[in-house]
């Protein structure tokens, strides 16, 4: 009984983390750069985890201000690549808090023009409570076996990435945004096997910053805040055991949406800087039997239709990681 | 966290934080650092004489800097360099809905500094949905007028009917944009 609560437990944070490590969104390599860091959730009965992946964002158009999607430029081939290092600590049975860099390459190529650039995009630390545990069971015999793993975290946003604010040629090299945000998250995660299915939602505020350069030129300082951020991400996952030691197979489906609200100049709203996103994952993720090995193949998906998205990039973001877990 | 994991996290930071330029996000300046700009010498800044050129726009015709501001009845000369992104949809959107009917004697000119060719050019304008919109698109194939003004996705620039930049910055809400251009004599 207590192989199988360490087992489930496992794989509801397995679940939770693969879903928080999903890529949500990126600013465009094309125009803004925007490497992006997530968070790492660590398995309930590990004391750290190191986490590397790598991403690979190719964008296919974008959405205008009306919702309409439209093609990036002929003869266009642009791309991010990010290369992601993550480390999550435990501190209590309850407690963990981790650090994701990133690392950003981009490659724009135009008709007329070409451009690679790289450097670190911007990182994330966060903070989560285990409020409840997952006591899910191969069958539900009563009220308690419908517990849900409830998380609770904050992130917090450094702006390590190079942004349009710092000493840059122009906007080719843009890897960060260039703000702080702190990140309050909610994860709910239930799994009656072999399915299992997540919620998660994160509402964001970026910090006012002064802002006394642009994209390389000195301009007369002003105050800048971008809008507040939300994110909903629903997924839902199948578990296949396989062979004879316990090895699993994960896969899950979900679908996210993003939404920023405008930002504000010296206190005035910017109307055109709002975006939204929506965007759908296939995720397959293999534990090892002793589940220190975790390695997860993802394919990120923007609706590339009218409606799907608004004055954003619509991209295909491909993703490999690979984490192991120190007990 | 031992001590010794908590060494190691604090050097990273350390590290991390004394990468060029990152500073400049960690902790902004509201300093104002715009350097002294000599006024009447050619270059893209306020107060400068803005680099004349001439370019093809997308039907055909050669456009050239000088030849629009000193046409008679011309206030002035709005330029903006895009790369047909959102951002920069966004931008000529808000600058063709809120800007450009309010000004009938200023000229709107558009720098595609991507597209490789004119053809292409008139392509982008055309899928995007600016064709007739009353900017003209010009097709920097070289990246000349780019680099003359220091330009990148999203600058806009104004110069008055004398040749001299009133404005140079990153577009934003299209306010401040407006009052320079309210401004032109």
């Amino acid at each position: 009984m207590k192989m199988r609560s360490k087992r489930t437990c496992f794989l509801a944070a397995l679940l939770a983390g693969a879903v928080l490590l999903s890529p949500l969104s990126a600013w465009a390599g094309s125009c803004c750069g925007g490497g992006l860091a997530t968070s790492l959730i660590l398995p309930k009965f590990y004391s750290s985890m190191v986490d590397v992946s790598v991403d690979v964002e190719k964008y296919n158009g974008y959405w205008d201000h009306q919702g309409i999607h439209r093609a990036d430029p002929a003869g266009s081939d642009l791309q991010q690549y990010r290369l992601n290092m993550g480390y999550g600590q435990r501190f209590s049975p309850r407690w963990q808090a981790s650090v994701v860099a990133p690392y950003v390459w981009n490659s724009n190529v135009y008709s007329g023009l070409s451009s690679r650039t790289d450097g670190l995009g911007d990182m994330s630390m966060s903070l989560w409570y285990e409020a409840l545990d997952d006591l899910s069971a191969w069958k539900v015999r009563s009220i308690k076996d419908m517990t849900p793993s409830v998380l609770i975290g904050t992130s917090l946003l450094i702006p390590t990435g190079i942004s349009p604010y710092d000493e840059v040629n122009n906007s080719f090299d843009v890897t960060g945004r260039g703000f702080y945000r702190l990140d309050g998250n909610v994860l709910v995660s239930k799994t009656i096997h072999p399915w299992s299915a997540t919620l998660s939602l994160a509402y964001g505020t970026y910090l006012e910053r002064t802002v006394n350069r642009e994209y390389g030129n000195y301009v007369e300082p002003y105050h800048k805040q971008l809008g507040d951020r939300t994110i909903a991400l629903f997924s839902l996952s199948y578990i296949m055991y396989f062979g004879t030691g316990g090895d699993t197979i994960t896969g899950i489906a979900s679908i996210s949406q993003l939404r920023e609200a405008d930002a504000t100049i010296n206190g005035v709203r910017d109307s055109s800087s709002g975006f939204k996103k929506d965007t759908v994952s296939g995720t397959i993720v293999y534990s090892s039997t002793d589940h220190d090995w975790i390695v997860r193949m993802m394919w990120n998906h923007a609706i590339m239709f009218d409606g799907w998205g608004e004055n954003f990039p619509s991209t295909d973001i491909y993703t490999l990681g690979v984490s192991y877990g120190f007990r | 966290m031992d001590s010794a994991k908590m060494r190691l996290l604090l050097l990273m930071l350390l590290l991390i934080a004394g990468c060029g330029g990152m500073m400049d996000d960690i902790v902004p300046s509201d300093k104002d650092k715009r350097p002294a700009i000599t006024c009447g010498i050619t270059g893209p800044d306020v107060c400068q004489n803005a680099p004349d050129f001439t370019l093809s726009d997308t039907l055909g015709n050669i456009v050239s800097l000088s030849s629009v501001v000193s046409t008679p009845g011309v206030s002035g000369t709005v330029i903006y360099f895009t790369m047909w992104c959102p951002i920069c949809d966004m931008h000529m959107s808000n600058m063709r809905a809120s800007v450009l009917p309010n000004y009938p004697a200023v000229r709107f000119l558009i720098v595609d500094y991507v597209s490789g060719s004119v053809a292409m050019a008139r392509n982008e304008e055309l899928s995007n949905g600016y064709s007739g919109s009353g900017f003209t698109v010009l097709a920097d194939t070289s990246q000349a007028v780019l680099d003359s003004f220091h330009a990148t996705m999203g600058t806009t620039i104004v110069v008055d009917s004398a040749g001299v930049v009133r404005f140079n910055e990153d577009y934003k809400d299209g306010a401040r944009l407006r009052s320079v251009l309210s401004a032109l004599p």
